[in-house]
């Protein structure tokens, strides 16, 4: 969407070759895109240029003669003339380098930087020969922890703060800083505080030295051993670009990769170390056959007879389908047409009914794209806390509106993660949200600030459902709202790494894939030339799903990465609905509340397992790349489909991903074009961003004002995402496990003081679907009349997702 | 000599009550405020200010009125008052905070006044709690007398004043440093450009004076800006306060017009050297300025007859050195002065001021190394390559080049002294290595 | 309107410091702007700048503890460990050292038993050398919780402390301490001070009325 204007041109003489540069680009970067590299320790392209380590000093010619000036801060002007290479200015190179190993301890052998570390290698290139120090190096105690996630080792600091920067800038996480002063300067910590920072691994990332280090990486590898591939991170829909750096077929390390589009190089911690769960214990190695009760193993030839026959011992439309929100695009296409031209059945859901319609996903019009942000004039969020949902979304919409200066407006059940930065907060009780719209539509009292600030355009509208308990079709009417503001950008959201794709591949009980309507009779006939016949009708939904199995309706369940089990909004439905199926298949990396509980569990090929694209929250498809094998005899999703095909007498024609990405090109109208030569990564490629309904896609989401009821109860629900929650990635990712936090009720203050109990004390909750009983917790930036619950929690799980609840004060015994 | 009364005429007059509003006003003072404030505009303070030729006092000597007129547009705008005074040496705007504090909130106001500022603050250093209450009891009897605050003195003007007191970092003195610090962060010199006048406090147009110079406004204001011209030489117009100490028979405050001899100040001024002692060398301007010896005593007192030797009068502190001072110890004190107070941001200040200090520890404690007069001025040169004057950077703010001053100044002066004592180690030593 | 956050932690405090605290909220355009004020004011509650105090100022200008540290630690006058009833500071730069300034802290140093950077074991004293006090040509001058004493020589210093430890004044005076042990001024003092120290936080006394100090 947004164009950049052409940038104007200077001429600057670099080294005597007169050279034309952007206006006002910073000199080290104009250098080195002529080829001129300028060393640097404090310069990070993403963070604001500080100018203190002084390495990249070059001689500029000024009215008074020439000065030494730091690249990294020098603005490119018409006529500019710059030497970086003369006997001034690798002196003052050199001293820089003496400078900073005066105190740098020589243990590069035993250092995880060693191998990659700037320091290391301009002192090869630039540095002087041997120290003249003869005094004692600076002294501090060795590694400290400071967090469950990363070390630090003050004597390895060069002071370039960019560590600090990246805190105060991008995460607004300030929790490490620079104490003391002077030669005494040192990073740390308050005292025993940790850096808690669900970024802090970018920390580790971006120090030149090896001063933070990671500990799930700490003394794995060397550097040189490492192999390296690009990809993007399937933890969440934003598709950040990510190197996943192997050695000798395992995983060690994923580091975020710089693309001006998605993450700016930066990653949320889960990006960065559930990668622990690729080689975890408990990865399914082997196909499993329930015998006797208890799931065993059994040879592949086995257990796809069994699934081939039992599923074709049932109506087609008896079958259902859930899941692909995890897998590649190329899995995923190959599910739908499984299910839709072998099995003949309507019924698949690649969501669990937890977010928002897969019309409003897969085609709102005026869809964003994430960098909508950086010229907006108004940001409107309204959706889940997008710094525990989103996290580098997050880190985007906060670059917005510290950096850019954008207006931001917060509207959500409690304090998010933005509210600090936003211009506008509105907190409201969860079935007041229509409401909420209205007064906001309106600019009724508090509201008239922010509904003027939604008159500067461009407006973007980040919209999504801000927690379990709420009506998906709230976020549908802010949309409709959204869509009549100045330049409108809306951006409805999805978690699941590539739920938009699994959509677009037609996992859905009303898209076909290409983002066209199963009631869309040109576009289903055109599918049938290909497929062949297709199942009359719509199909159900997850939730139905779930309910056709209980009632004995559906007989039979394939799960593809989903456990409804584990996450549908109403676990007690979800498990009597398996309990009842007389057949449930699922294929998954690890055994989940769902699969455990299936007759036959076929192990596939995860991340870094296998190749295909994904497609993420602005419809962007990008390249996921193959580093490593599967473990035992996992395989890869299409290939067991495709197997599984055969043995039911039909064909898929799913021999290798590329070939299925050229056959989606060709039946998915919103996918003509694309091949994996447009999508190879490399400097500057970002994939490739669908049409938009206004371009060749034919479906068109028009969302429709809702009115939900403000419902009047005793406490209405707030049922929030945490990043660290009981998912499978996280639990088996041990450097995030301890990080989770059991779930709590929280409750204004004064809530508090009605139900007569304080922190720390306890309370039942029964709701529709099932009753839990938490320790209290107050939160003043909840409304009174509010229950905020943390979704997906061991301990949360079983009270499911109903808007009311009754809540009740447990008396201990002897009280 | 006699020393003309300009900056200190009132303080000199009224000896034990001179920090009071009454006697302040019994000797005409607030007159300039009033004149200014009635009849006359900005634009004509503001010219007057130009017009009188008067050089920032604070050290870099830059003309008042000049950098006025940098002041952009962009409201609020803000007039910040430097009263950090911590180059070793200085001592006279403690005086003037002290004795005359009514003159320098007089002279704020008409300079708020004059730069269309609501808001001042006057930024005094932590260890000067007496000065900082004198002042604040000024604010405060002036604010109660109509001097300050809204509409003074009837003419729709309003300014108020907050004191902020420091907390022991001499890098505060630095203009940037000073407006960090003022903003709650730790006193780290920015980035320049943007100068303060454009991108200043809070990232508002800010003027930053030193307490000297804005002290001098209200007479300015009252006598024109031609009559402080007149004072003097051209380029050093008007009357400065210059800190004598060392060995001198008399230290202390001097306000003198510019364009006396060095003798004439160091002997006749300052009494000479006790004991009849023989003058060694002397610091013209404060910790950050290079030596002169004796072969200078007959050059002026100017701000561009000691640049043209190589040195500058800088925060007007004269610190003299008698026969008997080991030149190494005291460079040494001096470097270690400007390792303690580095900010800590720039890498070579960061090591190198630390660096040096230690080879002239190790040189003047029995353990120096010939190779170590190199080594030294091989990381000054690293410091501020070249050596030359004004000293060039590889620095953000002239800090570190600063600690270059004094190893050079004993290398260029006094080599053979340091040689000697480097080579007597070496007896003592046996040419033992230190590792 | 103030802040709940605010409130919480300044009820903690001494009516006058709440209301110290109050006047420099209102004082700077800027909440941040109010930190080392406050560390100032949080010090003196907490008899120097401790964990808690530090964490105090984070609560009230909105920083985390850890930005309130980094800039508390950066200035020398925060001090992150208790110190004695009578700070003693002895200017050791040029020109103090040119006038014997080493001699004193030494004598210093020795009177009460106390090395340099330390506090003595009755938490009577502190003492230190500091860089340039302001104090140049009345050197060698030697400070008591900042309230300067000029032109002291070796002698005059151990006279100081034993007078301190004999008398051991709740406010020290430096019109007082200079004419006991005092020499050579900068400059003629002139004024007499009524004011002076009663901690080693300065800042704290009421220098912001006009009216209570006369
Ligand atoms: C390291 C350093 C320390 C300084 N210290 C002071 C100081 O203590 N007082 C002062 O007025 N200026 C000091 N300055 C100069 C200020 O940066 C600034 O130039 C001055 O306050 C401007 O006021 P003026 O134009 O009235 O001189 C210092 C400069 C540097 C580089
Ligand atoms: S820890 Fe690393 S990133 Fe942070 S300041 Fe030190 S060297 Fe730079
Ligand atoms: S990279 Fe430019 S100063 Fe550090």
């Amino acid at each position: 969407m947004a164009d950049t204007p052409q940038p104007e041109l200077v001429t600057i003489t670099l080294n005597g070759v007169d050279t034309e540069v952007r206006k006002g680009q910073l000199l080290i970067d104009a250098a080195e895109q002529a080829g001129t590299y300028i060393p640097r320790f404090c310069y990070q392209n993403r963070l604001k240029p500080v100018g203190l380590c002084r390495m990249c000093l070059v001689e500029v010619e000024g009215p008074r003669g020439t000065a030494l000036v730091p690249s990294c801060t020098q603005p490119c002007t018409e006529g500019l003339v710059v030497d970086s290479e003369n006997a001034v200015v690798h002196k003052a190179q050199e001293g820089v380098l003496e400078f900073l190993l005066l105190n740098h301890p020589l243990d590069c052998p035993v250092c995880d930087k060693g191998g990659e570390c700037p320091l290391q290698d301009h002192t090869v290139a630039y540095g002087p020969g041997e120290s003249r120090f003869v005094e004692e190096k600076r002294h501090y105690e060795k590694p400290i922890e400071i967090s469950d996630l990363v070390l630090l080792d003050r004597e390895r600091c060069i002071l370039c703060a960019r560590c600090t920067r990246f805190c105060d800038e991008i995460s607004g996480d300030s929790l490490i800083e620079f104490v003391d002063r002077g030669n005494g300067t040192q990073i740390l910590t308050f005292f025993d505080e940790p850096f808690a920072s669900y970024f802090s691994g970018n920390t580790v990332q971006i120090c030149p030295v090896g001063a933070l280090t990671a500990k799930p990486y700490r003394f794995r590898a060397r550097p040189w051993d490492l192999e390296a591939i690009e990809s993007i991170s399937m933890v969440d829909s934003v598709g950040s670009k990510v190197s996943v750096q192997t050695s000798q077929n395992q995983v060690l390390r994923i580091n975020g990769v710089d693309s001006d589009t998605t993450n700016h190089g930066w990653l949320s911690d889960k990006d960065r170390f559930t990668l622990q769960a690729i080689h975890s214990e408990d990865r399914l190695r082997v196909p499993l056959v329930r015998k006797d009760g208890e799931l065993v193993e059994a040879s592949w030839g086995e257990a796809l007879e069994l699934v081939a026959e039992r599923l074709g011992s049932v109506r087609g439309d008896e079958v259902a389908g859930l899941g692909a929100a995890r897998s590649t695009n190329e899995e995923a296409y190959t599910f739908a047409k499984f299910l839709r031209s072998v099995v003949v059945t309507p019924h698949m859901d690649a969501q669990l009914d937890d977010a928002l319609s897969d019309e409003f996903l897969a085609a709102t019009l005026n869809r964003a794209e994430i960098n909508d942000l950086e010229t907006a004039g108004t940001i409107l969020v309204w959706a889940g806390d997008l710094k525990e949902e989103l996290p580098v979304l997050y880190l985007r919409v906060r670059r917005a509106a510290t950096i850019l200066g954008a207006t931001l407006i917060v509207i959500h059940p409690r304090r998010t993660g933005l509210s600090d930065v936003a211009d506008h907060v509105f907190t409201y009780r969860p079935g007041e949200g229509a409401d909420t719209l209205r007064r906001l539509k309106a600019g009724d009292g508090p509201f008239a600030e922010a509904r003027q600030a939604l008159d500067s355009g461009p407006v973007m509208t980040i919209v999504g459902r801000t927690g379990g308990a709420e009506d998906p079709r709230l976020a549908e009417s802010v949309a409709a709202f959204a869509r009549t503001l100045p330049d409108a950008a809306i951006m409805p959201l999805a978690r699941r790494a590539n739920v938009y794709g699994a959509l677009d591949m037609g996992v859905s009980a009303d898209l076909l894939p290409g983002r066209v309507s199963v009631r869309d009779t040109e576009g289903r006939t055109a599918l049938e030339d290909a497929w062949g016949p297709l199942p009359e009708g719509r199909g159900k939904h997850a939730t139905e799903i779930l309910q056709g199995l209980k009632s004995g309706d559906l007989k039979a369940l394939i799960t593809l990465g989903a456990d409804p089990v584990g996450n549908h909004p109403q676990p007690a439905l979800a498990g009597e609905a398996v309990e009842s199926a007389e057949f449930v298949v699922s294929l998954d990396t690890l055994l989940n509340a769902t699969s455990a509980r299936a007759d036959v569990v076929l192990p596939v090929a995860g991340f870094g397992e296998s190749e295909g694209t994904a497609t993420n929250l602005e419809g962007r498809v990008q390249k996921l790349n193959r580093i490593i094998p599967p473990p035992g005899q996992a395989r890869t999703t299409w290939s067991v489909l495709d197997d599984l095909a055969r043995r039911m007498g039909a064909t898929l024609g799913a021999h290798d991903a590329e070939t299925i990405m050229k056959e989606i090109a060709s039946i998915a109208p919103a996918y003509a074009g694309i091949d994996w030569a447009l999508l190879d990564w490399g400097e500057g490629r970002d994939g490739v961003v669908l049409p938009g309904p206004d371009g060749t896609q034919p479906l068109q989401h028009m969302p429709v004002e809702t009115s939900v009821t403000a419902t009047t109860g005793r406490f209405t629900l707030h049922l929030g995402r945490v990043l660290y929650d009981n998912a499978d990635v996280v639990r088996n990712s041990p450097s995030l496990d301890v990080l989770v936090q059991p779930a709590s009720a929280a409750f204004h203050p004064r809530d508090l003081a009605v139900l007569a109990v304080q922190p720390g004390d306890s309370v039942r909750l029964a709701g529709d679907y099932g009753t839990v009983e938490l320790a209290v917790r107050a939160d003043e930036s909840l409304a009174e009349g509010t229950v905020y619950v943390q979704a997906n929690m061991d301990n949360s799980r079983a009270l499911g997702a109903s808007l009311i609840v009754q809540v009740d004060a447990v008396r201990g015994e002897g009280s | 000599m006699s020393q003309p009364h300009i900056l200190t005429r009132h303080m000199v007059a009224n000896r034990t009550d001179s920090n009071t509003l009454a006697s302040y006003e019994q000797s005409g003072g607030y007159s300039a405020l009033r004149k200014g404030l009635n009849s006359m505009t900005p634009e004509q303070i503001r010219a007057e200010v130009k017009a009188s030729n008067i050089r920032g006092r604070g050290g870099a000597g830059f003309p008042t009125g000049v950098k006025w007129g940098f002041l952009a547009p962009a409201e609020p705008r803000y007039l910040v008052v430097n009263g950090d005074e911590s180059e070793p040496g200085t001592f006279k705007d403690r005086q003037l905070l002290e004795r005359d504090p009514h003159q320098l909130v007089e002279g704020i106001i008409i300079s708020a006044f004059a730069l269309n500022c609501a808001k001042a603050f006057i930024y005094i250093r932590g260890e000067y709690p007496k000065p900082a209450r004198r002042v604040q009891r000024a604010i405060d009897e002036a604010r109660a007398a109509g001097y300050l605050g809204d509409n003074i003195l009837g003419s729709g003007f309003s300014l108020d004043i907050t004191l902020h007191l420091g907390a022991g970092a001499y890098i505060c003195g630095e203009e940037t440093a000073l407006l960090n610090s003022l903003e709650g962060r730790r006193g780290e010199p920015r980035l320049k450009p943007p100068f303060p006048a454009v991108e200043g406090l809070y990232a508002k147009p800010t003027i930053v004076n030193n307490v000297e110079t804005l002290s001098n406004v209200p007479w300015i204001v009252n006598n024109g800006g031609a009559a402080y011209a007149a004072i003097g030489p051209e380029r050093s117009a008007g009357t400065r306060m210059f800190s004598l100490s060392g060995h001198v028979n008399n230290p202390g405050n001097y306000e003198i017009v510019m364009g006396l001899t060095w003798r004439e100040f160091i002997y006749d001024l300052g009494g000479g050297v006790p004991d009849g002692r023989e003058l060694k060398c002397w610091i013209p301007g404060g910790a950050s300025a290079p030596w002169f010896t004796p072969d200078l005593l007959d050059t002026l007192v100017t701000i561009d007859d000691v640049g043209q030797n190589g040195s500058m009068l800088g925060s007007g502190a004269v610190v003299v050195m008698d026969e008997t001072t080991n030149v190494v110890h005291a460079a040494h004190r001096l470097v270690r002065f400007f390792a303690h107070e580095s900010c800590g941001q720039c890498t070579p200040c960061r090591e190198g001021t630390t660096w040096l200090e230690r080879v002239l520890w190790r040189i003047g404690h029995g353990m120096g190394r010939p190779e170590d007069i190199d080594l030294l001025l091989d990381v000054c040169d690293n410091i501020s390559p070249g050596l030359r004057w004004p000293p060039a950077m590889t620095t953000i703010c002239p800090l570190g080049p600063s600690a270059t001053a004094p190893v050079n100044s004993i290398m260029t002066h006094f080599r053979p002294e340091v040689e000697a004592m480097i080579a007597a180690n070496e007896l003592v030593q046996g040419g033992v290595s230190i590792g | 309107m103030m802040d709940p956050a605010i409130d919480r932690v300044l009820t903690r405090w001494s009516p006058e410091r709440q209301e110290r605290a109050r006047a420099v909220l209102a004082a700077y355009p800027e909440r941040r702007s109010t930190v080392m004020p406050l560390l100032y004011l949080a010090s003196r509650e907490h008899g120097y700048c401790s964990r808690e105090a530090m964490v105090e100022v984070g609560k009230i200008t909105g920083l985390t503890s850890i930005q309130v540290e980094s800039v508390a630690s950066f200035y020398s006058m925060y001090r992150r460990q208790n110190v004695g009833k009578y700070v003693i500071s002895v200017c050791t730069s040029i020109s103090c050292f040119l006038r014997g300034a080493d001699d004193v802290l030494a004598a210093i140093e020795d009177e009460t038993n106390t090395p340099d950077g330390e506090t003595s074991d009755d938490a009577l004293f502190s003492v230190e050398h500091v860089e340039c006090s302001g104090a140049c040509g009345g050197a060698p001058a030697v400070a008591v919780n900042w309230e300067l004493i000029e032109g002291v020589l070796p002698d005059k210093g151990r006279a100081l402390c034993q007078w301190l430890k004999d008398t051991q004044p709740e406010t020290v005076l430096a019109d007082e301490m200079q004419a006991l042990f005092g020499g050579q001024q900068s400059f003629d003092w002139g004024i007499a001070e009524p004011q002076g120290a009663t901690s080693h936080v300065p800042a704290f006394e009421r220098y912001d009325s006009a009216g209570d100090a006369s």
